[in-house]
């Protein structure tokens, strides 16, 4: 009788919460569905489906030429990394050679998305934790950014630029000096953002041996990204795997070694930094010559030969890839997108959220690296 | 060397105990797809995980309607070196039934939950078969070859009539034409255009 009796008084006790978009601390699109007792989680379940609009089915019905405008949308802080998988894979299967200039291109323009969704994200962090002031000065230093994309694309969100052969076009007149000067604005706030964050006592209290991703939880749920270098392991597919002209560039792997969220957090900062280096020494070296092959012929009749590819990059939340098959048709055949959130947004959320505070989800969340549209396709 | 001659020296010792039926490569030859029979098919998975493939970037399926039958590809990666390897297995489109791989990677749940959805596949010994995405879902499962998206929207939705608002007199006048030419004769005319409304 008295283990019915808390049984009951344990049931009372749990109170069911929805926490979806409509929440301010949620990241986007997506929910989870929340059973809490006291302030702590006991019960998460992931419900995704917000944003579904049916892409890998779409892909299938376009030509290989008109994908590419399809594409970007699967992720918005960081659009350039669908384009560039995609290239890469058509590509491989074709067997284009991209010219050298063509490819340290794409290396300055996925650097500079890699920036953007850090800034993003580092505002992020900032919103869930109450810290408005990060998440204005974020979203003014990434629209800073944005700019460099006006003027090189054309675009200031999604870009289509990262074409199969190469990139759409040369870079302008006169772009040089003006990423320059952006690039120097940046690197003076970074130090800022540096004070404001990773000296904060509030955030240290909230982040700082909490949220823990360790090795082995990185093992089970396939993490790849910040998550797993902040637990010390340098693993970066610009350095295992290289793509476009990333072999020839010299940076740094910031790793952590706690696995907590405000080594994740710090590690961001860091990234940011490498990624400043790597576009001075794009602009300081870019070789001269063609950005683009074009042996395809007419876009409207491209057709990809037979044959399947899995090709992967380091997004800013880990292994971004596209699995392509083709069967030598017009259009493709099948594309599966492997979101570098999937895993610690649906398995990880059910699996590891239960047991964190209630004024923790959102951090959680946020300090996952977690993007609902790649993981809704 | 060519680089699918390395490649394959590369995995020579695991070749043996892998078995595969078929290897295909990238046209580069750098990419390594093998198929396994679907009795062969755990012990490779397991076999491969321990020889460091310990990442499972993604679970993918095919849909090969003219052969009737699915293929599951399992994307491998080894974090010490980015080497990557993918596992296939065909499995009848009838009777699109295969075992789990819970127990080998617990995060497989979703991708498989995704492919039920998706595909219609079952994998038995994981329970979890609720949609994920799609909601009140009465057809079959969409991303199946079979599955035509426009005959099916107008079932669910209902005609509506569409109208250009801004140019209706145009529209009606000569519906055989484009707006845009008779917008360019009237130019032509020197009469006034109605593009400005």
């Amino acid at each position: 009788m008295a283990e019915n009796n808390l049984e009951l008084t344990r049931n009372q006790k749990e109170v069911e919460l929805f926490f979806g978009p409509n929440h301010p601390g949620m990241h986007g699109n997506f929910s989870v569905h929340l059973k809490l007792e006291g302030d702590t989680v006991v019960q998460a379940e992931p419900v995704p489906g917000f944003l579904h609009r049916g892409f890998e089915k779409l892909m299938e019905r376009r030509l290989w030429m008109s994908n590419l405008a399809l594409i970007p949308r699967i992720c918005v802080p960081e659009p350039d990394i669908n384009e560039m998988v995609y290239a890469m894979a058509v590509e491989r299967l074709s067997e284009l050679q991209v010219p050298p200039r063509g490819n340290w291109i794409r290396v300055l323009i996925l650097e500079l998305a890699r920036i953007n969704a850090h800034l993003m994200s580092i505002g992020g962090l900032g919103g869930a934790s109450g810290l408005y002031t990060d998440m204005y000065w974020a979203m003014t230093e990434r629209d800073w950014i944005l700019d460099i994309f006006e003027k090189i694309t054309g675009a200031r969100v999604y870009h289509m630029y990262i074409v199969i052969g190469g990139v759409r076009q040369d870079l302008p007149e006169g772009i040089v000096p003006f990423i320059l000067e952006r690039l120097d604005g940046l690197e003076r706030r970074l130090k800022e953002f540096h004070d404001l964050l990773y000296k904060n006592p509030v955030l240290h209290a909230r982040l700082k041996d909490r949220l823990i991703l360790n090795r082995s939880m990185c093992e089970e749920m396939c993490i790849t990204g910040i998550g797993l270098r902040a637990t010390g392991i340098p693993h970066d597919i610009r350095r295992v795997d290289p793509y476009a002209a990333y072999e020839e560039m010299d940076f740094d792997i910031p790793t952590g070694e706690k696995g907590d969220a405000l080594t994740r957090g710090h590690l961001k900062l860091l990234e940011v930094e490498q990624s400043i280096r790597i576009i001075r020494q794009v602009l300081a070296k870019i070789p001269s010559g063609p950005v683009r092959q074009k042996p395809l012929g007419n876009a409207l009749r491209w057709r990809v030969p037979a044959g399947e590819t899995f090709e992967h990059v380091e997004s800013s939340r880990g292994e971004y890839g596209y699995y392509v098959v083709s069967d030598g048709s017009e259009k493709p055949y099948r594309i599966h997108v492997r979101g570098a959130s999937y895993p610690q947004g649906l398995y990880g959320v059910q699996r590891y959220m239960p047991g964190t505070r209630i004024e923790d989800v959102a951090l959680w969340l946020g300090t996952m690296d977690f993007c609902p549209p790649e993981i809704d396709r | 060397m060519s680089p699918k001659k390395r490649v394959a020296m590369e995995l020579d010792p695991l070749f043996e105990r892998l078995q595969p039926a078929e290897v295909f490569f990238t046209p580069d030859g750098k990419q390594l797809f093998l198929l396994l029979e679907p009795e062969r098919f755990m012990d490779g998975l397991v076999t491969l995980k321990n020889a460091g493939f310990s990442h499972l970037s993604l679970v993918s399926c095919v849909d090969w309607l003219e052969r009737g039958e699915f293929e599951l590809v399992y994307h491998l990666l080894r974090w010490e070196d980015g080497k990557r390897v993918a596992l296939k297995v065909r499995i009848d489109r009838e009777n699109p039934v295969f075992q789990t791989v819970l127990h080998l990677w617990p995060t497989a749940r979703f991708y498989e939950r995704d492919i039920h959805e998706f595909f219609g596949v079952v994998f038995e010994g994981n329970a979890d078969r609720e949609p994920l995405f799609l909601e009140h879902w009465d057809d079959i499962p969409p991303m199946r070859k079979d599955f035509d998206p426009q005959p099916y929207s107008q079932k669910i939705f209902d005609e509506r009539e569409y109208q250009h608002p801004f140019v209706p007199h145009i529209v009606q006048a000569n519906p055989d034409r484009l707006p845009w030419e008779e917008t360019i004769d009237e130019a032509k005319k020197g009469g006034e255009t109605n593009g400005g409304k």
